[in-house]
């Protein structure tokens, strides 16, 4: 038992693709919001 | 109250442009995180997340702090804008506040065994998340703007003096129980990724929050019109 | 000023003592249940009283909090007591100290239900007296402003313990561990850490809701 953490790399690849997913969710929503409120604006 | 005159668009390309650096570095930092540096000697491959998870952090932090600023600044100076920005950096601050939550317990998992393990900075964050959920929630059951923008503000205050309580009573609970060992150090090797994903994160933020402001402010504007047909 | 408002809430207390024997039997059912989730086992009942205790104390608290600007709620008597010239932070720490007093006698009707239940007693009353003080205290000063808030908003029954259970988790976490120390025993001496948080936490936010009330009732 070397003390090192065997394997991981499914847990390190789960975290970058929950960042990835959550900012990109995010970012769309808010975007689309924009567009609706700017159309909304417009009429 | 001062009239909306300030839309929060007096910088109509600058969050699409910060949107992309923000991509980009996110991009690089990722690239560098997982495939250019060394895995670490103790923790392994694990240790690749904490170069996410301390931008995160940092700017989830940086979110609510932002958000306390404005509270402070609406209360002052009793101008739309503050109230717009302080709605939009709680959102943005919730949803890196989550994001946080569910980073450290994928850490958690594979290092202590189990998917939550009370760390104080993780469970600050977590009791943060409910304070601000709580504000939001205020916001949307209070229709009068006026009274909304005030009693959110207060509330954000009341929250944000409550964070470093939190933290110390947590601290302090926990250290009966558990030894200190916090995913904090990073070595100097590992600095590149970090501050890519740190500049990447803060980028995309910012630009989050300058747009949300932008829907916030345009909705105020719409709930404090005069109605159609008044003669002006 | 402040005596005014004060004896004022306690008065209106006093006639509704219905209501307080009501929130007593609710506390007092949270304790019975809480040991039919956990099981007849008398040492684990034991160890988990303090923290039985306090919950049953907080969800409890939602109900007299929620009551308290009940009657300034009905025919519009905010107004009517804020045209007077009468400041609002008399009124808010008249109401947070009526408030507090209603949690105290609260916690400490729950106590004998407490030793019965699972077999939690103490000798410390005195102790214990003061810890039921101190987190009441951190209870009722961020509950009294936003139960100011809630009362006039619609859901207000889900709004005001989603607003207050997060912001209160100092104080819950230092009434538990003080209240356990007392009942289970304190060997290394911490009793005393935990009650200067709670009595830091209940100085903070006395004065900081006292300043934040004005706003929060201004027209």
């Amino acid at each position: 038992m070397n003390g090192m953490i065997p394997g991981g790399w499914n847990f390190v690849v789960a975290a970058y693709s929950l960042t990835a997913i959550v900012l990109t969710i995010y970012g769309v929503s808010v975007i689309v919001r924009l567009r609706n409120e700017v159309r909304r604006n417009d009429e | 109250m001062k009239t909306l005159h300030a839309d929060n668009n007096r910088f109509p390309r600058l969050p699409w442009i910060l949107l992309v650096l923000g991509v980009i570095c996110l991009a690089i930092g990722t690239y560098i995180g997982l495939f250019v540096a060394p895995p670490e000697m103790l923790m392994g491959q694990v240790q690749r997340i904490m170069y996410v998870h301390v931008p995160t952090a940092w700017n989830a932090l940086l979110a609510l702090t932002f958000a306390f600023v404005c509270a402070v600044m609406f209360l002052f100076r009793s101008d739309w804008k503050w109230d717009a920005r302080m709605e939009a950096s709680i959102e943005v601050g919730v949803v890196l506040g989550f994001l946080l939550c569910c980073q450290g317990s994928i850490w958690a998992k594979p290092t202590w065994g189990v998917w939550w393990d009370w760390d104080p900075r993780l469970t600050t964050t977590a009791v943060l998340i409910f304070a601000f959920l709580g504000i939001l929630a205020l916001r949307k059951f209070v229709e009068d703007p006026v009274r909304r923008a005030i009693w959110s503000a207060v509330a954000t205050i009341i929250a944000s003096v409550d964070v470093p309580i939190v933290y110390y009573s947590v601290r302090w609970w926990n250290s009966l129980h558990q030894l200190q060992s916090s995913p904090s150090t990073v070595s100097r090797q590992f600095w590149l990724p970090l501050r890519m994903n740190a500049f990447g994160i803060l980028f995309l933020m910012t630009a989050f929050i300058m747009l949300r402001a932008r829907i916030a402010s345009m909705r105020l504007k719409h709930e404090l019109a005069p109605p159609p047909g008044v003669a002006s | 000023m402040l005596i005014a408002a004060l004896r004022k809430e306690l008065l209106l207390q006093w006639r509704s003592r219905a209501q307080f024997m009501a929130v007593f039997v609710f506390g007092a059912a949270a304790l019975l249940l809480f040991s039919f989730a956990v099981g007849p086992v008398a040492e684990m009942l034991r160890q988990f009283s303090a923290g039985f205790l306090w919950l049953g104390l907080l969800l409890s608290s939602t109900l007299t909090l929620a009551e308290s600007f009940h009657a300034e709620m009905e025919n519009r008597a905010m107004e009517g007591l804020l045209l007077l010239p009468a400041n609002p932070r008399a009124l808010y720490y008249g109401k947070a100290i009526a408030n507090w007093l209603q949690l105290v006698l609260l916690g400490i009707a729950l106590v004998p239900v407490m030793v019965v239940l699972y077999d939690a007693g103490t000798t410390r009353i005195g102790l214990l007296i003061l810890i039921i003080a101190l987190g009441a205290a951190g209870l009722s000063a961020p509950g009294t402003l936003y139960a100011a808030m809630t009362a006039q908003v619609r859901s207000r029954q889900t709004l005001l313990p989603l607003l207050l259970f997060p912001l209160i988790v100092p104080a819950l976490l230092a009434s538990v561990k003080a209240t356990s120390l007392i009942i289970l025993g304190d060997p290394m001496s911490q009793l005393r850490s935990w009650i200067m948080l709670l009595a830091a936490f209940d100085a903070i936010y006395w004065s900081l809701c006292g300043l934040l009330f004005g706003r929060v009732v201004e027209e």
